[in-house]
């Protein structure tokens, strides 16, 4: 099971809650968990194409994911990255 | 440029300091930085700045102050209100510090005017509250080279980095593309009152530092801060190459306006109603054989449950692409949100899937508050 950080513009969807866990063995698969514990919160990170929308990131700890197949490893950290606007 | 005897004084505690000393207070001084609006950011910010003996500091902001704004934007107090912001944050920054020059930019930031107003300064920290100016101050610092140091907030939680030409990735090679009108902003979500003094006193630093080339500055490294958890985080990202703007083929070579940001002064696109229209249309179909609208509320579910109009649904704007499929496509659907904003999205998206009749609440809940039923909260 990995922990992940949910961005403050996404707990709406996990009850206001920032650290979650979900688990799989890559990014592809964590995504999956989350979204069947929190429904519809995958969607407003990835598009129809599986691509990470654009004014989302994701890390691995401190290393940024390029793909949805990057390998998770048990104790990573997986952080989601939410494009702030408040000023 | 040499210091006064009072200069001396009033900066002694920094010229103790080995790595700023007499040498840095006049590089201090003869700097210029421009600080993007006087909000929660630029608040701190701008007055650390002034403090530290900033030689020239300007202030873009467009705005009035409004009562709200007092609980995070230390440039002002209750006497501020009503006044233009930079006017009124060029006195408050004057009276700290009567050494230095601050210049009030009371004109909205757009592509017809960024290039020239931050061109005339060395070092841009920006403080705005909207994603489209964030994009366009991003493009202007690159297309200028000229550093920039970039933070936003919401509700408990605070981003920065920190641009600098040549060296390192720019917000756009983090963020490609901007989610306007889906990210609500601080008036629509909400923010810790303190929240700002946290992440625009580390602006004001990251801005000293770049102007007495000392220290690491946030090149290629997001500082993230959750006041929640009491936690910061720091995350590596790379230039792009194939970023819009600073990579190898450059698409953004001048600077324009988003389609978004320059919906507050042009008329709707889409079909409107206003509040006493809504009633009306709700309350005929009510009593007759009229269909009632659907109305759909896209704001966030914190947002829907403060408080909502009876019969409505709730589909927050960034799952309306995934659920469109919910919404009638010939039966009339209005839209409404806290303001107007998001829901002039919501009719884009829902007409470009298929949906025929759609219109969006005028001024939003807001309005409706207003003007029809002041016991609905609005969150």
């Amino acid at each position: 099971m990995n922990t992940v950080r949910v961005p403050s513009p996404l707990r709406d969807y996990t009850a206001g809650v920032g650290k979650i866990n979900a688990k799989g063995t890559t990014v592809s698969e964590i995504l999956t968990d989350i979204e069947r514990k929190h429904q519809g919160m995958r969607f407003r990170m990835i598009d129809e194409q599986d691509r990470i929308r654009p004014h989302i990131r994701i890390f691995i700890n401190q290393r940024e994911v390029q793909s949805l197949g990057e390998a998770v490893a048990p104790r990573d950290e997986i952080h989601l990255i939410c494009a702030l606007s408040g000023g | 440029m040499t210091l006064s005897a009072a200069e001396r004084e009033r900066y002694s505690r920094h010229l103790l300091l080995p790595e700023i000393g007499a040498a840095g207070q006049e590089r201090l001084k003869a700097a210029r930085v421009l600080v993007v609006g006087a909000g929660g950011l630029g608040s701190p910010a701008s007055l650390y700045l002034a403090a530290a003996g900033v030689g020239t500091l300007g202030i873009v902001d467009h705005d009035r102050v409004d009562l709200s704004n007092l609980q995070r934007q230390l440039l002002f107090d209750t006497t501020s209100v009503g006044a233009g912001k930079a006017v009124s944050a060029q006195a408050r920054l004057q009276a700290l510090n009567n050494e230095i020059n601050v210049v009030a930019h009371a004109v909205e930031l757009r592509a017809a005017n960024a290039l020239e107003l931050l061109g005339g300064y060395d070092c841009i920290v920006d403080g705005s509250d909207r994603l489209d100016t964030r994009y366009l101050v991003n493009d202007a610092c690159v297309l200028l080279g000229r550093p920039l140091v970039s933070a936003a907030i919401h509700r408990f939680e605070g981003q920065a980095m920190t641009y600098l030409p040549g060296q390192g990735p720019c917000y756009r090679c983090l963020f490609p593309e901007s989610a306007a009108g889906v990210a609500p902003n601080c008036a629509e979500a909400g923010v810790l009152g303190v929240l700002p003094g946290m992440m625009g006193a580390l602006q004001a630093t990251e801005a000293i530092k770049l102007l007495l080339n000392i220290g690491a500055p946030l090149v290629g490294r997001l500082m993230t801060y959750d006041a929640l958890a009491m936690e910061w985080h720091e995350f590596r990202f790379r230039r792009r190459e194939d970023c819009a703007v600073c990579g190898v083929a450059p698409t953004i070579t001048t600077l324009a306006d988003s389609a978004a940001s320059c919906a507050a002064d042009v008329p709707a696109r889409w079909p409107r109603v206003n509040a006493g229209e809504l009633r009306q249309l709700l309350g005929a179909a009510g009593s007759g054989p009229q269909a009632a609208p659907t109305i759909v509320d896209v704001r966030e579910v914190h947002e829907f449950q403060a408080g909502h109009l009876d019969g409505s649904v709730n589909i927050p704007l960034g799952d309306l692409s995934r659920r469109v499929g919910e919404l009638p496509t010939q039966a009339p659907v209005v839209f409404v949100c806290r303001s107007g904003r998001r829901s002039q999205t919501a009719c884009e998206l829902s007409a470009r899937a298929g949906v025929q009749r759609v219109a969006d609440l005028e001024g939003g809940l807001l309005a409706w508050a207003a003007t029809v039923d002041s016991s609905i909260k609005v969150a």
